[in-house]
């Protein structure tokens, strides 16, 4: 393998690589804005600029006069980088500089603040002292649609959000209207923003001109606690962190697996966990009662749950938006106490089986909107066509966001997980299951590809997880004194 | 008359027979039109290459790059069309030479470009020209038609299996459309703003095929070398590694200002001011000169002993460029016309980098500030460590383009400076 030396540090890379990831592989680490690993590398920012030099025929290494940046040049055999030169550091006090006189020094009423780029590289690399006396610019605001709140004054002009258009989402409509001093970076002719992954602009903004309408002003960056885990809006199986703080899910990010979903996530996915802590979700055991569900007590409920079902011809519908765990559980509980049941699992209307599940984008999404529609299919499940004739109970099972299917016919129904109020309006009892957000558990991908989800938040109000439900409707309550 | 003058000259005896030399018959007849292309169509490409290698033909665009090398880095073979873009762009301020060629000799152009795509193995010649010379565009038309109708254009040319085509691509008025890589994004429909090289066009330039781009002068330069030879081009040059004669702009406070054509390196900057072009309006005592274009860092009235070509300019931290001099006399006030060239370059800033961005802005800004008696004693060292942190940090060379003047004019003139912040106004108003 090729070696070059940074920092006086012998480090191989594969041709091809960029020196800026080179130079991480022995801790060196080069400041940039405009540089993206899944982008095209434009060189605008300049933040990056190193001292490089190449060994002549007689092997002295000469180094070149200008800086170059480290983004676009490539490693090569026996090149030396220096990184901490005084050249290098003058530059990158002077980018700062540059990069602030315009910009409007709004960190404490920012969201992008405590994970900010430009903040960061400021308190790394600039300078305390400012010498710009002059007028800022200043930009007027513009609506980009529901997603993304844009403050142009914030904008350092990287162009990321251009190139993510063009190149991953793969629509052409952030643009660079203008030039030079008043260039602004807005959509074309101002529309508002189209594609499905427009979250991702905000999180490869270096600071904090673009951001989440959703999250706006909600949290400070630094007070969310974060969980890796994997999404659950459809069947590929994106990672990513939820974010929460007191128990409640403020937000979630997409997290770097190249393999799955690289580093960018959907709007759906970003966005869905909005239901774990809305408050018509039903978080208490309920009971029909006089107008609408009422609240009830675990035991009255269970009780009222078991007799409903009591003798009747009765279907189990399986949401495949449960993990494995919980759908092995299931299988050996409706053996025991079920044994005549007929058994489905739902997800996605027009899914009815692993088979017809297809990629739903040229990007991420996939037809199955349930994470774990192939690991039921592996433990056995049968996808759900109809109710069989002679159906009179169903006994539905729900993790959060299988949609439900059509149970008009159907006069008795219990429901076991996350429902709505609406949905369960017509429900002869709910018993309140943990969302995705507050289990741990395995999923199991299109590919086949098992991942673990992991719990953020503790249960919501007195939900609680499948597996102890389902030990208190077997025990009968009372009877093992749990109850 | 100073000797320089009775040297030969390629262009200038031809522009002043003003429209009269514009037509194909002119041409033909006057000038041996279209001969150098029937002998280059029987040349090697090589050969050719080496004939311009010879007559240390340097760009004439600003750079001074050497032409024959610049076409020996095309590959010989490519998967992807090449292509031959003539800058006609003609931006930099005070430069108004490649105007004349356009108007006066547009067949030179047609015939340069003809050869260089025999050279280089290109089918497709581009002439990007600046968006205000439109009536340029429209004579180059007129010309391209001419061509066309004899054949000295199009298929089959010259009853040779050689087929050249040229189209005239007006710009929309940007300055940075002059740079290079910039110039092939607005060619290609794309936003005018320069590329990260490398690649540089010899490998990917226009649609991302290979491609040599060149100065109007430089192409026109071309069928001279072919018919006579590039050693006698060469010899026409009177310094070493610059051959030919040099078009000059002359421009500012003059008697005679106007275009110029002297054999490369024949005068020095006091001879072309004071013998060729009369002296200094109203007999007034000289106070600078800008050798080549508003880019080039300026000289003051003790620098101008010194030959007029590029590496001699570049010995002592200025440039040639574009061979445009502009002239200034010592009423005139040099804070105000340093802030007027600022404006341009943060006008014309493609806003891509951050240090021409927000750089040049700023300069204008404080240099604004000081014109207007408002400056600070300190501004002329955060003048001069602006200027340093753009200067060779930015993608393209338009940042340096406008850190050189700034950063001369303030360590040149800094007395003029100084007197207009101390004084709290301009003293010459």
């Amino acid at each position: 393998m090729p070696q070059c030396l940074i920092d006086d540090r012998k480090v191989e890379f594969t041709p091809g690589e960029n020196l800026i990831e080179v130079a991480k592989k022995v801790g060196v680490e080069i400041p940039f804005f405009c540089y993206h690993p899944a982008l095209t590398v434009v060189a605008q920012c300049r933040m990056c600029a190193v001292e490089v030099g190449m060994p002549g025929k007689d092997g002295t290494v000469q180094m070149m006069g200008k800086l170059q940046t480290a983004c676009s040049t490539p490693p090569a055999e026996g090149m030396v980088v220096k990184t901490k030169t005084e050249k290098v550091l003058k530059n990158q006090k002077s980018v700062m500089e540059f990069l602030l006189i315009n910009h409007p020094l709004d960190c404490p009423i920012c969201d992008k603040s405590g994970e900010c780029d430009l903040q960061d590289n400021s308190f790394r690399h600039g300078d305390s002292y400012m010498r710009y006396t002059e007028e800022r610019r200043t930009y007027l605001d513009l609506d980009m649609g529901p997603v993304i709140k844009k403050n142009m004054n914030r904008c350092i002009h990287c162009t990321r959000c251009i190139r993510f258009g063009t190149e991953v989402a793969g629509i052409r409509e952030m643009v660079a209207v203008q030039r030079g001093n008043n260039t602004e970076i807005t959509t074309i002719d101002g529309r508002p923003l189209e594609t499905d992954y427009a979250g991702n602009y905000a999180d490869i903004c270096p600071t904090g001109s673009l951001t989440l309408k959703n999250f706006r002003f909600r949290k400070r960056a630094w007070f969310l606690k974060k969980t890796p885990s994997v999404c659950e809006g459809c069947s590929r199986g994106c990672n990513i962190e939820l974010h929460q703080d007191g128990n409640v899910v403020h937000r979630t990010l997409p997290r770097t697996n190249m393999e799955i979903n690289k580093y960018w996530l959907c709007d759906e996915g970003r966005f869905n966990s909005d239901y774990v802590n809305d408050a018509d979700r039903v978080v208490t055991p309920s009971l029909p009662g006089a107008s609408g569900l009422a609240a009830v007590g675990w035991e009255q409920a269970l009780g009222a749950a078991r007799a409903s079902l009591e003798g009747k011809a009765l279907s189990v519908l399986v949401g495949s938006d449960l993990t494995q765990e919980e759908a092995s559980n299931l299988k050996t509980f409706l053996g025991k106490q079920f044994p005549k049941a007929s058994v489905f699992h739902y997800g996605t209307k027009g899914i009815k089986t692993a088979a017809d599940d297809a990629a739903a984008d040229k990007i991420l999404k996939r037809k199955s909107r349930t994470s774990n529609l192939h690991g039921l299919e592996k433990l056995g499940y049968q996808g759900f066509t109809g109710l069989p004739a002679g159906t009179e109970a169903v006994l539905l099972f729900r993790g959060g966001r299988a949609e439900l299917p059509d149970l008009s016919q159907a006069r008795h129904v219990v429901g076991v997980g996350v429902f709505m109020k609406q949905d369960a309006a017509a429900f002869h009892a709910v018993l309140p299951g943990p969302s995705w957000a507050e289990k741990d558990g395995t999923i199991v991908n299109f590919e086949g590809r098992e991942q673990k989800i992991r719990r953020s938040i503790l249960p919501v109000g007195q939900s609680k997880n499948l597996s102890e439900i389902l030990m208190l409707w077997a025990n009968q309550g009372g009877k093992t004194g749990v109850a | 008359m100073h000797p320089a003058l009775e040297a030969e000259t390629l262009y200038i005896q031809h522009f002043r027979r003003r429209d009269e030399a514009r037509p194909l018959d002119y041409y033909l007849k006057q000038m041996d039109g279209y001969t150098a292309l029937a002998k280059a169509l029987k040349m090697a490409p090589d050969q050719i290459i080496d004939e311009v290698k010879k007559s240390n033909l340097r760009g004439r665009g600003g750079a001074g790059f050497p032409t024959g090398m610049k076409w020996g880095f095309i590959p010989k073979q490519s998967p992807k069309p090449k292509y031959v873009v003539c800058n006609a762009d003609e931006s930099e301020p005070g430069t108004f030479k490649d105007r004349d060629i356009m108007r006066y000799t547009p067949h030179l152009l047609l015939e340069g470009m003809a050869i260089a795509g025999h050279a280089i193995g290109a089918k497709v010649g581009y002439i990007y020209i600046r968006g205000e010379y439109t009536r340029e565009a429209k004579l180059l038309d007129q010309a391209i038609d001419e061509a066309y109708a004899k054949g000295y254009l199009g298929q089959k040319i010259l009853g040779t299996d050689f087929s050249f085509d040229i189209t005239v691509h007006r710009g929309a008025g940007a300055y940075i459309c002059g740079e290079e890589t910039a110039l092939l994004n607005s060619l290609e429909g794309k936003r005018g703003e320069p590329r990260v090289k490398p690649p540089f066009p010899a490998q990917a330039g226009a649609f991302a095929g290979p491609t040599v781009v060149n100065n109007v002068e430089t192409l026109a330069d071309v069928p001279f070398i072919i018919n006579k030879g590039g050693e006698w081009f060469s010899r026409l040059g009177k310094v070493e590694r610059s051959g030919g004669t040099r078009l000059i702009s002359v421009s500012g406070h003059v008697k005679k200002p106007g275009v110029y054509e002297l054999p490369a390196g024949a005068v020095t900057i006091r001879e072309l001011v004071y013998d060729i072009c009369g002296g200094i309006l109203g007999d007034k005592k000289l106070k600078a000169v800008i050798p080549g274009g508003s880019s080039a860092p300026v000289l003051t009235a003790d620098e101008i002993d010194v030959v007029y070509d590029i590496e001699p300019l570049m010995k002592i931290g200025t440039m040639m460029g574009s061979a445009a001099l502009m002239v200034v006399s010592e009423d005139y006030c040099m804070v105000k016309l340093i802030k007027r060239i600022t404006k341009f370059y943060a006008h014309e800033s493609c806003g891509q980098c951050t240090p021409c961005r927000e750089g040049c802005k700023w300069m204008e800004d404080v240099l604004h500030r000081i014109e207007d008696g408002h400056g600070r004693e300190q501004d002329l060292a955060l003048l001069l460590d602006i200027a340093d942190n753009i200067n060779g940090k930015t993608l393209c060379a338009l940042g340096d383009a406008a850190a050189g003047p700034v950063s001369s004019f303030v360590r040149k003139f800094k007395a003029d400076f100084e007197a207009h912040i101390r004084g709290k106004k301009c003293p010459n108003a």
